[in-house]
């Protein structure tokens, strides 16, 4: 068993695309990627003002300037490379991890910077655009930082029972028509007992898009924007908190500046 | 913030105006556009769902205006008691199960009501625990959290300093009681489970628990209530007084099947006067020791005179009667400390023992045959 996985774990660099793999950063110089967006711009002529400011924003690689929110260095000195043992690996968390000492796992911090800045930049738009955002965690240690993180950056927090209608069937669990959540952001993505939170499910069967820091023993395929990191250490969490609540504020800076709103 | 003026009006419920509601219609189509797709899918349902139950009471407003002209009484006057009556009468069933029944109800209590108060035009809820579902249940929690942590830190800094703890600030919670599940529900507004509140006590306990908790005082004794004394919520009847001013108080005491009318005097020598006799009524030493125990424990055995009179049952029964009832009596002769004192030696406590009944197949009450093992 710690044959076979080992020898996974030296296949690494899977998850990075090879014209990123060169552009990827050394500690000291945070660069966002030079992968274009998908979404291609219409031609501008019917669109209201308001419309056309959406697009121009889409069209900027890294917009909220994210990118300058970490290092490579501060991923590590919050221990966010720290995983598990190598028998609690997940399968689909190999690609992303750099290898391992003494059975302990170790996350690519390189991988990990990548998908940080690529999950902080579309949080940064979902709070540009005025979308609710909910914080979910379940580690009893962290709930106090996570509903305070969510309160300071005003957004909302779910770090309780998660009942299983909260998303699918939410007339009924809330009493009335309720507006659900347009970004999850799970700081881990397991509930207590080392189950898959139910959250993570529902909101792909509800279409709501995820950021999901995911750690050697989670699942990432069902996360929109999985971050491959540490979920477990109070400096990582403290580390998550503060990116994220960054990210959303400066999108809420650029939504009032842009767009009045 | 500007808002489309229209969608806002028929959104609120609210019954006062806002500077949007008097804001210019200037470009509505301009303002919608702003609203992300999110946004107007939540209001297209809203609006949709307020149509549909505008809809719905409409038709059940007639219904029930037909109803009253079926049943040849006035639409106007038609109670909601009426209208059960009419529909048990129209339509009789001969099923056992409430919900099985025919019903006609308000649509308000059939479809889900779209709370207005919980969420801001664009459907963002106000508070930032809304998703939970106990917001303000797992907002005390959160606070109870942050409290015992910001007093682990004070602890800390002040033992860096060295300043040792005062001990008389120590806060004792014993005359106090937490809120009843019931009280707690009211207060928060919310409807939760056995388990929630007993998380909640068993959280509040560990607050309460720290050394220093004396500092969220305000906060955990607006969950506790004071404890009443039994003794304060009766009211002892006041002296009254004779033709000579001698102060009286007249009390009735049972005990088994006896009942005992009593006068306690005051300003007296000690006389006692059962039916019309002496002490020596009771040729036992222990009935006459119970009768003078009250006087004896409350200091008053040669100060007052005692006339009582008695009836049923049998010695003891007659005994604990009258002593019961001097007991009850001299609560209006002495302070409230002996009262308390009188009550927790068990003078003020009326004895609701009787005689068990003897049952079949066995001897006694309780008593049974000689069991044999063959």
């Amino acid at each position: 068993m710690a044959l076979c996985t080992r020898r996974i774990l030296q296949q690494f660099n899977v998850g990075v695309f090879r014209s990123q793999w060169h552009s990827v950063s050394s500690s000291s110089a945070p660069v966002m990627g030079s992968a274009k967006p998908a979404y291609l711009p219409e031609s501008s002529e019917d669109l209201t003002s308001h419309e056309k400011t959406l697009k121009e924003v889409l069209k900027h690689p890294d917009f909220f300037k994210v990118a300058e929110l970490f290092t490579v260095e501060d991923l590590f000195k919050a221990r966010v490379h720290l995983g598990h043992k190598e028998g609690s690996v997940h399968v689909n968390m190999t690609p992303f991890l750099f290898g391992s000492r003494l059975g302990h796992v170790i996350i690519d911090l390189d991988q990990t910077a990548e998908y940080l800045r690529q999950a902080l930049n579309f949080t940064a738009h979902i709070a540009f655009r005025g979308g609710i955002i909910l914080f979910v965690n379940r580690t009893p240690q962290h709930q106090v930082t996570v509903e305070n993180c969510a309160k300071e950056c005003g957004e909302y927090a779910h770090t309780r029972f998660w009942y299983q209608g909260t998303l699918t069937n939410s007339a009924v669990s809330f009493g009335c028509i309720t507006r659900l959540p347009d970004l999850l952001i799970f700081l881990n993505t397991l509930d207590t007992g080392l189950q898959q939170h139910t959250g993570v499910k529902d909101a792909a069967k509800m279409l709501i898009p995820t950021v999901g820091v995911v750690d050697t023993n989670c699942n990432p395929n069902l996360i929109t924007y999985p971050v491959p990191g540490n979920d477990d250490t109070t400096a990582s969490i403290n580390l998550y908190c503060k990116l994220f609540k960054s990210a959303i504020l400066r999108g809420k800076e650029k939504r009032k500046e842009l767009l009045q709103l | 913030m500007n808002l489309k003026v229209t969608v806002a009006r028929s959104l609120s419920s609210a019954s006062f105006s806002t500077a949007a509601d008097k804001a210019d219609v200037t470009e509505p189509v301009e303002q919608s556009q702003k609203m992300s797709k999110a946004m107007k899918a939540y209001m297209e349902r809203a609006q949709a769902h307020d149509a549909f139950m505008a809809e719905q009471i409409a038709e059940y407003e007639i219904g029930r205006r037909h109803l009253a002209n079926i049943m040849g009484e006035d639409p106007e006057t038609f109670t909601d008691e009426d209208k059960d009556r009419a529909i048990e009468y129209l339509f009789p069933s001969g099923l056992f199960d409430p919900r099985a029944l025919p019903q006609m109800k308000h649509p308000s209590e059939v479809f889900f009501k779209r709370k207005a108060a919980e969420f801001d035009y664009s459907g963002r809820p106000f508070h930032a625990l809304f998703y939970t579902g106990l917001p303000n249940y797992y907002q005390i929690l959160h606070d109870i959290t942050e409290k015992v942590q910001e007093l682990d830190h004070f602890a800390s800094r002040m033992s860096h300093f060295n300043v040792t703890q005062d001990t008389n600030k120590t806060m004792s919670f014993g005359g106090s009681e937490w809120l009843t599940k019931e009280e707690f529900e009211k207060k928060i507004v919310e409807a939760i489970k056995d388990y929630h509140y007993e998380f909640f006590v068993k959280s509040m306990n560990r607050l309460v628990a720290h050394p220093l908790s004396y500092r969220e005082k305000d906060f955990i004794m607006s969950y506790r209530k004071e404890k009443v004394s039994a003794l304060l919520l009766q009211e002892i009847p006041k002296l009254m007084f004779n033709a000579e001013g001698v102060p009286y108080m007249i009390t009735t005491g049972r005990r088994k099947t006896s009942t005992a009318t009593v006068t306690v005097y005051g300003r007296g020598s000690g006389k006692m006067t059962i039916n019309n006799k002496d002490i020596l009524f009771f040729s036992n030493i222990q009935d006459r020791e119970q009768i003078l125990f009250p006087l004896q424990f409350s200091g008053v055995l040669g100060t007052v005179d005692v006339v009582a009179e008695v009836e049923g049952g049998g010695t003891t029964g007659q005994s604990g009667a009258i002593r019961y009832a001097i007991s009850m009596a001299l609560r209006s002769f002495v302070d409230s400390e002996m009262v308390e004192k009188m009550r927790l030696a068990g003078l003020l406590t009326r004895d609701p023992r009787r005689r068990e009944r003897k049952k079949p197949g066995q001897k006694g009450a309780r008593a049974k045959f000689t069991w044999k093992k063959r």
